[in-house]
């Protein structure tokens, strides 16, 4: 059981200890020393307790409300202690290890995720399956209890950071011979290349897999689940996950407030109304979630409003702070940079509208 | 109310809504339904409901004069409207059918409550333009095939439907003067959208005069201007942000 009975009881809880305990990120901006404050702020809140509420018992948790974790994450977003991207990672992987490891295995597994002692990474598109992920073609092929792995990933976040990966395979044809695997990234054969990207930042990676040997017993799900648990996975990316994103972004607004002199009502009322829009859609979300609904496609409709906010602010910002992306070295140029990528990680912004069609509108096949 | 209580309310008023003339026949319609005592025990309830059938039957009553308890109202540009309830004079407004006469001035008063109205209102209008489009690209065929198979008018479907839900987001949580605000934006801007891909997707037919889309846009047009436009809603948000130095966090988990 849970020792707080109400969402407000554990915020104020957290904020408390937030406020007594110093985990404001040291100036160095770079990658390496994002992802060790990472480490230290999961590190820290696991310890104190407050990284295990909201997830189950049997994987180290201390059990409560999913929200607990959306609100704590909030408070990280909002006083800035972790990058929001990657501090969100917990809420995609650990469910998915929940819904289909072993459960020793995800009892062994998930509190080295939540304590910050590890980080993993999920390796899913490929150079040749981006948008049609299904038609991924990284090779598993079973050899008496191992499975052996040969092929390439792409846009894998954390890679180089990452001691194990959530892999998605090709155990045979069609969406029902996708397999995943959880594979311990020290094993011989992997390869992992940071990709440079136009932000700066080397958070992605390829990862090759040359006869990659995986025990069967790392298997997650049965064979052919692979694309049911990247589709389960998608409404977590889209619950828990936008609420930290849409917190961040608000500091963001907060600060563009606190620095710009240009005095465009119009532009700011219209960043601020797509946040509040986007906030008050994720509230909705997390009120379903709340009440055991299972999240579906409607999440598209989340994911469309976030990214279009996502951009629309940090267009806001390069208007109303004239010279400062272009000529000025401050975290705006990589923040705004990064908002190019909105509409296009995790399902561009085509592949969403194609979902609302066909799913919500039901407007048949293209 | 509960769910079910809710649904039933709103069978019968879509009925009620769809089977009586608008106006005067309909405005004692929903007075004859409880609508005063609906509105004064069951607010929350009450308020969206209405108003969202309102706009997805494409009648209209003078049930908003209710809400802000005048008939005299804001509207766009610094203008006042007289709202005439009773009247069946024909309007000389973009929507005739709406018995708005421009006056030259008027008291204010508090609008929360009416600019949740007028929201609901205009994603109600929003979703009737929706589902005459949807119904029109699964029926209409060009090239051999339906034009929902086409993406370009898939998109702007999906696109509007976005916006409508993100607009019912800020309405089911607005409870407060500045959620008020920001949510009557989100429904206006909203329902032109919608306005805007619906018309296009519904191509010359749904210039005609003939086709029931003009009635929405009209209403959708003139609801949008209606207690502050979202253009100058969003403005005033935008001031308001400006002096405060931070942008108010209205929802809570």
């Amino acid at each position: 059981m849970s020792a707080f009975t109400t969402v407000e009881e554990f915020r104020t809880a957290v904020r408390d200890w937030l406020d007594t305990h110093d985990l404001v990120p040291g100036p160095d901006r770079s990658l390496d020393a994002q992802v060790a404050q990472l480490g230290r702020v999961r590190g820290a809140l696991f310890d104190a307790g407050w990284m295990r509420y909201g997830w189950p018992e049997r994987v180290g948790g201390l059990a409560g409300p999913a929200v607990f974790r959306a609100v704590l994450g909030e408070e990280v977003a909002t006083r800035g202690l972790a990058e929001p991207g990657i501090y969100s990672m917990v809420e995609v992987l650990t469910p998915t290890l929940i819904s289909y490891a072993r459960p020793e295995l995800a009892a062994e597994m998930v509190p080295l995720l939540l304590s910050g002692r590890e980080q993993w990474c999920q390796g899913f598109s490929e150079p040749g399956s981006g948008s049609d992920l299904a038609s991924l073609t990284t090779k598993a092929v079973r050899h008496g209890d191992t499975w052996v792995v040969n092929g390439q990933k792409v846009w894998t976040s954390l890679a180089q950071f990452a001691a194990r990966c959530v892999l998605l395979t090709r155990t045979a044809p069609g969406h029902d011979g996708i397999t995943a695997f959880f594979v311990d990234m020290d094993t011989p054969g992997i390869t992992v290349r940071p990709l440079r990207t136009m932000h700066g930042v080397d958070e992605f990676a390829e990862v090759f897999f040359d006869d990659v040997i995986v025990p069967a017993d790392r298997m997650l799900g049965r064979p052919g689940d692979g694309w049911r648990l990247a589709m389960d996975l998608l409404p977590h990316e889209r619950s828990t996950c936008f609420w930290h994103r849409v917190a961040h972004l608000y500091t963001r607004l907060d600060r563009l407030l606190a620095q710009t002199d240009v005095p465009d009502d119009a532009a700011l009322g219209a960043a601020y109304l797509a946040l509040h829009t986007v906030r008050c859609r994720s509230y909705a979300t997390q009120r379903r979630l709340a009440e055991g609904a299972r999240l579906g496609p409607e999440t598209s409709v989340d994911k469309v409003l976030l990214a279009t906010a996502e951009q629309q602010l940090f267009e806001t910002v390069r208007d109303l702070l004239p010279g400062v992306l272009e000529l000025d070295d401050s975290p705006w140029r990589s923040e705004y940079l990064y908002s190019r990528a909105a509409t296009l990680y995790g399902g561009t912004a085509e592949i969403q509208r194609n979902i609302v069609a066909r799913r919500l509108l039901e407007l048949g096949r293209e | 109310m509960d769910t079910a209580e809710v649904e039933l309310l709103s069978q019968t008023l879509r009925k009620t809504m769809t089977t009586t003339a608008s106006g005067p026949a309909l405005d004692a319609a929903l007075v004859e339904l409880g609508w005063s005592e609906l509105l004064a025990e069951f607010p929350d309830a009450a308020l969206p409901t209405v108003f969202r059938l309102l706009g997805e039957t494409g009648a209209h009553a003078s049930v908003l004069v209710d809400v802000v308890d005048t008939m005299t109202l804001p509207y766009a540009g610094g203008r006042w409207v007289e709202w005439e309830r009773g009247s069946t004079v024909v309007s000389t407004g973009l929507d005739e059918e709406l018995p708005l006469r421009p006056v030259p001035t008027g008291e204010p008063v508090p609008l929360d409550a009416g600019r949740r109205a007028v929201g609901w209102w205009l994603v109600g209008t929003g979703r009737a333009m929706l589902t005459l489009a949807r119904a029109h690209v699964l029926d209409r065929v060009q090239f051999g095939r339906p034009l929902a198979s086409f993406q370009a008018v898939r998109h702007r479907l999906a696109e509007t439907l976005v916006a409508l839900e993100g607009a019912e987001a800020t309405l089911a949580v607005a409870d407060d003067p500045l959620g008020s605000l920001l949510a009557k934006a989100a429904a206006g801007q909203a329902a032109l959208t919608a306005a805007r891909h619906c018309q296009q997707v519904l191509g010359g037919i749904g210039f005609t005069a003939e086709h029931p889309l003009h009635r929405h846009v009209r209403r959708a047009l003139v609801l949008d201007g209606l207690l502050g436009s979202a253009r100058e809603l969003t403005r005033e948000a935008g001031a308001l942000l400006r002096t405060e130095g931070s942008a108010p966090r209205l929802v809570q988990l």
